[in-house]
């Protein structure tokens, strides 16, 4: 009888524990419902653009406030002068590139990274546009049912660096600087090619392009990184190796390449140090020359497509063949190459190798 | 005397019961009011009121806020639900979303979809959903295999399938691009409830509601399973069939959550043990209870991993975090009393 009585109070607990939480429930469901109207408003002068995710975007000119949210999209929106348009971007971390600029710019908001995009965090910025990497596709897809245009840009090699450069400035009316800007490629490119191609087979070192957690990572074929080391008048040690992103070598594989240089990304978290002090690479000839270069690390990855990768190729120019382009003038066109797109002065010493 | 003792524990249930309800209530109304985007209180009422506002903030609050908040608070309920519901059928303190097999099946899942199909969001969440009810069957066809139907069997079983999955995730992990798809299984394993809109909330509450309702359905089964298995025979119960239903329901539940917020971490079993302690009972009462627990816990620990840090924080961080401290606290507590 007793029991019965408890379990009779506990029932009816459960049922008004129930009803509450089905209460609660019903009002945030009716209330979601009602938020799901969405109101129109036309804009007299409307830029349509199609992103790299194949989505067509409408954005109302002019852009007055940016928000990117990669970190190759922001260098860009640097690059094509926009600098004093952006209102937030991306987690910057520890990226030494953005320590080059202002410290207005150092203080503005950031809005998440690709792993955890902050979607309030970018709607409190008011952004006319939003710049985000294809993979914050769904992030995209929120932003724009709040009413603001977002473009995703994928730049995973230098042709889809070009078209995200060209959709940027579709979008935000700075196609001349952006044909500037390829325009320089382009040169710079020819060039290249130019003082290289009358090198002969034996005249192509062996290199070898250490991948950015491990020396013991390698760039095959198919990777950006490949084609640099071809347009600097280099044979990629790991040619015979696919694939398209860093892949793991093992110390003999090094050994039977024996590269004649080895290369060290900007952003590695390795030393040329660590190689040259690798007892197990001490037989490579790179080691025992000495060969050994670190890409400089003060102005992002030069070693992947960003904005600024032509001057990796130059740095690897400069480096393999110094005969042909020396490292002053390496310095010298890097020098002028930032103060004509971003605006900025930088200190030569910092340009190592 | 004995009467008076249960209609006084009864009363401190019922007190209990208030309790929770109420800070629920205080910490879903913090919890709409916290965000990047300034939203005030003032605003909300006069968004209640039917009063206009500005456009977007309208917006704001109805597309991202609070969607956000109703799915941190079922999706607490539902972990919480499930834990002590599946503590209770097993009549095991560790059975568990995570030891069942129904969190490394929806990890799994993610992590295939992630690196086989493209990383798309809804494919993702699809797969993690698969992947989480297939590891279930999974168990309940391996106890099936093994012809031992004690509640050992389904947790040991469960413990082999997590093991499985675990293993094919590290070697999907070994070929994942470590800059995209490597970072993307880690994060997802770590959880969040940063990407939950309107659109997706009205997709998975429908389901998330059914399988709770169809869980509270079955309480005076889940009761009788709690009790002795030969007992609950002669009490009419057909013990493998309710247990297949009540563990399908409550995989629904779990896998529909996830399959939004990625892999959370702790609440399934820490909020059945604190309802446990809190009640000093285990019936159905206290899996609602720990499924209010579980709200509760998870409302504070996203109001936490949304205003911490520059960045929003993973909600695994916090719940076990949050979590921990308030397990210890009633460990001890409760301690002391049987002293």
């Amino acid at each position: 009888m007793q029991e019965l009585r408890i379990r009779i109070g506990e029932i009816n607990m459960i049922k008004k524990g129930i009803c509450l939480v089905m209460s609660i429930l019903l009002c945030a469901v009716v209330l979601v419902g009602c938020g799901s109207k969405t109101a129109t408003s036309e804009a007299s002068k409307t830029i349509v653009v199609t992103d790299q995710a194949g989505r067509e975007v409408t954005i109302k000119s002019p852009v007055k406030r940016i928000v990117s949210g990669y970190y190759i999209s922001t260098s860009a929106c640097l690059a094509l002068q926009l600098k004093d348009k952006i209102v937030g971007t991306e987690d910057r971390g520890k990226r030494p590139f953005y320590k080059l600029f202002d410290s207005n710019f150092n203080a503005l908001p950031n809005v998440g990274s690709a792993k955890a995009f902050d979607l309030e965090g970018c709607t409190a910025l008011k952004p006319d546009l939003v710049i985000l990497p294809t993979k914050l596709k769904d992030s995209a897809e929120s932003m724009s049912k709040l009413g603001i245009p977002v473009i995703l840009v994928n730049p995973e090699n230098k042709e889809k660096l070009i078209e995200c450069l060209n959709l940027i400035a579709k979008a935000t009316s700075t196609e001349k600087t952006a044909q500037k800007l390829i325009t320089y490629y382009e040169d710079a490119s020819a060039k290249m090619e130019n003082l290289t191609k009358g090198l002969k087979g034996n005249e192509k070192p062996v290199v070898y392009m250490g991948g950015t957690d491990s020396y013991l990572t390698t760039a095959p074929a198919n990777m950006y990184q490949a084609t640099l080391i071809s347009l600097a008048g280099g044979t990629n040690a790991a040619d015979s190796l696919k694939g398209n992103s860093w892949t793991k070598v093992s110390y003999e594989q090094i050994l039977a390449m024996n590269p004649d240089v080895i290369i060290i990304p900007s952003e590695a978290n390795y030393t040329a140090k660590d190689v040259l002090g690798d007892p197990q690479l001490s037989k490579v000839t790179a080691v025992k020359n000495a060969a050994v270069y670190h890409m400089p690390s003060a102005f992002g990855a030069w070693d992947s497509p960003v904005p600024s990768c032509i001057l990796g190729s130059k740095w690897l120019l400069s480096t393999l063949h110094k005969d042909l382009y020396s490292f002053d003038n390496m310095k010298a066109d890097a020098s002028e190459f930032y103060k004509q797109f971003y605006g900025i002065t930088i200190d030569e010493k910092l340009i190592t190798k | 005397m004995g009467f008076h003792m249960n209609s006084k524990e009864n009363k401190k249930m019922k007190i209990a019961f208030i309790l929770i309800a109420i800070s629920i209530f205080v910490s879903f109304v913090i919890s709409i009011c916290v965000g990047k985007y300034p939203i005030t209180l003032h605003d909300i009422k006069d968004l209640m009121l039917g009063n206009s506002i500005n456009e977007m903030s309208r917006k704001v609050f109805f597309a991202l806020r609070l969607p956000r908040v109703i799915m941190t608070l079922i999706a607490g309920f539902g972990l919480g639900l499930a834990g002590s519901v599946y503590q209770t059928i097993f009549r095991n303190p560790l059975a568990s979303p995570d030891i069942i097999g129904v969190a490394s099946g929806a990890n799994l899942g993610a992590a295939v979809a992630i690196i086989c199909l493209g990383n798309q969001i809804n494919l993702v969440a699809g797969s993690a959903f698969i992947g989480g009810l297939m590891a279930v069957y999974a168990v309940t066809l391996l106890v099936h295999v093994t012809q031992n139907n004690s509640t050992a069997t389904y947790v040991l079983a469960g413990i082999v399938i997590s093991s499985l999955s675990q293993s094919i995730i590290m070697v999907l992990k070994f070929f994942a691009d470590p800059e995209s798809e490597l970072a993307a299984i880690e994060f997802w394993s770590m959880g969040s409830f940063g990407s939950v809109t309107d659109t997706k909330l009205q997709v998975v509450l429908p389901i998330i509601l059914l399988g709770i309702i169809v869980v509270i359905l079955f309480r005076r089964q889940i009761s009788l399973l709690a009790l002795n298995e030969d007992e609950s025979r002669m009490l009419g119960v057909r013990v493998t069939l309710i247990r297949i239903i009540v563990l399908s329901f409550t995989t629904l539940v779990v896998a529909c959550i996830v399959s939004v917020t990625g892999l959370i971490a702790f609440i399934g079993l820490i909020a059945p043990h604190i309802g446990k302690l809190i009640l000093q009972r285990q019936n159905f009462a206290t899996c609602i209870f720990s499924a209010f627990v579980g709200s509760l816990i998870m409302i504070l620990a996203d109001c936490l991993a949304r205003t911490l840090y520059s960045t929003e924080l993973p909600i695994s961080i916090l719940t076990t975090f949050l979590g921990v401290p308030f397990l210890i606290y009633f460990m001890n507590h409760k301690k002391e009393e049987r002293i």
